[in-house]
């Protein structure tokens, strides 16, 4: 199977501080990789590089055989790899629908000119996206939250609307931001089951940063494990567990 | 679902009556009005689009720009040069007002796609309004300096606009256009892309949103309608002068901006109203009209942050500013 994600070499420098040292890994479609490490490990920093937020100094990333580093935010989400944000990532002056139909953006071919004018055409790619909206919501069971403004709405109501925001454009590549964050019991394991779904169901590359280790040894094919900007270990859950490598890491270098 | 969208297309309905009753409830105000009082429904009139456009870019793209007042000034000089210099109809010099008010807003958004904010953006974009103050002074043989220039009468297709009644029916026609062609740009993708913008930048950018081209998109929408304001303006008072364009005027704007409601379309309108005609209401108590205006405002403020419109919005859906099409 064809590499969805390819990420070579890839080092990231803030001043005098080297935050992604030539990291290299691969993603399958439909695989769920987490990526682990202490905090300032660059975990964050990678995917801001992988989504065009962070400047890259060395090395490639490959998605679905083009090269993309170098290209605008906006750009690499029109090309399918979407994310969520660890902290407040929804659009809080909006409602959750309108917050849906930002994330359909490049896909509703109303035009500028046309909507002044008045033009049918225009007016009804408007309408055929609020229906498409609201049809995304009530696919995670949400549908109820819809007109509702997104600064209203509980932590993990916010983080499933954010999800369905990221993935209306079915995207194959979706990068995850600690979502488990700020989540009671029932709402993780809610999470759990809607990113194992995802991955298996419609063959979603995941890249998951998550902190809550039951969550990522239970969801994920594959661990990565940062620290101090380094990948030091890129195995399947339990072989991670065991790793000494991994375990230096979180206690320290001592 | 079934539910949901049925009372969305109600409520569509709805708002579009709104803007077919209110104006048809207006058409008979010149019958009941003086001169005077119908001059000062149609300087509301004029400060509808002022607001309007303003609002597009601190209110609903979150930017703090305070650009407008050369906005307003170029729309009205542009209407006003085309006029006397050119010898061309008011009728003729409206869209080339909104069409300059749009340039100068694609120029006042240019700071802002520099990543400059918050202070540094108001005070870059003041500048702008005090540059085009001192190009109207300047450029006497064009603009008349400092006497500024007498405008020969407005008129429509060769129908004269002397009276302020003719004026009245003409902006009403042209203030109803602004509202009805912004509504429908804040209610597309291009309006959530706004709000998107002044929400989280980067979060916008990662939905696909290119956010640069929406902030000059927003600036030159503003700067158009707010050109239309300008070219009524002119046809209204008859006279351009460079002090009509000064930061008492931008004050002004900003004031009805607050006090309507950011962000709100419904909070332009109430916001022009208000301010607009409010120191005329206080003409019977002579030596405090500033003071009952000053706190009016400051009421306002304090207690209505989201502006006059918040209430209105909480008494009724309708009011409630929406950004899609359900």
């Amino acid at each position: 199977m064809a590499a969805l994600l390819e990420v070579s070499d890839i080092t990231v420098r803030f001043g005098g501080l080297t935050a992604v040292d030539r990291v290299s890994f691969g993603l399958e479609p439909g695989q769920i990789c987490a990526l682990i490490g202490p905090n300032g490990a660059g975990k964050t920093t990678l995917f801001n590089a992988i989504a065009g937020n962070a400047v890259i100094e060395g090395g490639r990333i490959v998605f679905r055989g083009s090269e993309i580093q170098g290209l605008t935010p906006h750009e690499i989400s029109a090309r399918g790899i979407r994310r969520t944000f660890q902290t407040g990532g929804l659009f809080g002056h909006l409602t959750a629908l309108e917050n849906v139909l930002v994330g359909l953006h490049t896909e509703i071919a109303s035009d500028f000119f046309g909507l002044l004018l008045g033009s049918r055409r225009s007016h009804q790619a408007e309408v055929a996206a609020t229906a498409r909206a609201r049809d995304l919501l009530a696919l995670m069971d949400i549908a109820a939250l819809a007109d509702h403004p997104a600064d209203a709405l509980s932590g993990g109501q916010q983080r499933m609307v954010e999800i369905v925001r990221a993935l209306a454009t079915n995207p194959p590549l979706l990068l995850l931001d600690e979502p488990a964050v700020g989540l009671a019991p029932a709402a993780r394991d809610k999470l759990t089951q809607i990113i194992r779904r995802l991955a298996r169901e419609t063959n979603l590359g995941i890249l998951l940063i998550e902190h809550a280790i039951e969550l990522v040894m239970d969801v994920s094919d594959r661990v990565i494990v940062l620290n101090d900007g380094k990948k030091v270990a890129d195995a399947p859950p339990a072989a991670v567990r065991a790793d000494k490598a991994v375990l230096e890491a979180y206690l320290g270098h001592a | 679902m079934q539910r949901s969208a049925s009372d969305g297309a109600a409520r569509a309905v709805v708002s579009r009556r709104v803007l077919w009753i209110v104006p048809i409830l207006l058409l008979p105000l010149p019958l009941l009005l003086n001169p005077y009082q119908q001059y000062v429904i149609n300087l509301v009139l004029v400060y509808v689009p002022v607001a309007i456009g303003f609002n597009v870019v601190v209110g609903n793209l979150g930017l703090l720009a305070f650009s407008n007042v050369a906005f307003f000034g170029i729309g009205a000089y542009t209407a006003g040069i085309l006029m006397v210099r050119l010898g061309l109809p008011w009728w003729v010099a409206v869209p080339p007002a909104a069409l300059m008010g749009a340039v100068a807003g694609c120029a006042a958004s240019v700071p802002a796609l520099r990543g400059v904010r918050l202070f540094y953006l108001a005070i870059m974009t003041l500048a702008f309004g005090e540059l085009m103050r001192w190009v109207y002074i300047r450029w006497i043989p064009v603009t008349g300096g400092s006497f500024g220039m007498a405008l020969p009468p407005p008129d429509l297709f060769g129908w004269s606009l002397d009276s302020e009644a003719g004026k009245f029916y003409v902006f009403l026609g042209l203030v109803l256009v602004a509202i009805i062609a912004t509504d429908r740009i804040l209610r597309s993708r291009f309006g959530r892309a706004f709000v998107a913008i002044k929400s989280d930048e980067l979060a916008a950018a990662a939905m696909g949103v290119p956010t640069n081209r929406y902030i000059t998109l927003g600036f030159a929408w503003g700067g158009a309608v707010v050109g239309v304001g300008g070219a009524m303006y002119a046809a209204l008072i008859g006279h351009l002068s460079p002090p009509a364009f000064d930061l008492t005027e931008l004050i002004l704007e900003f004031a009805i901006i607050m006090v309507g409601g950011l962000g709100s379309l419904v909070g332009s309108v109430i916001g022009a109203v208000i301010i607009t005609a409010a120191p005329e209401f206080f003409h019977e108590l002579p030596g405090y009209q500033e003071l009952l205006f000053g706190i009016l405002i400051v009421l306002v403020i304090l207690f209505l942050p989201r502006g006059l419109a918040s209430l209105l919005a909480r008494a009724h859906p309708l009011f409630r500013d929406r950004y899609d099409r359900g």
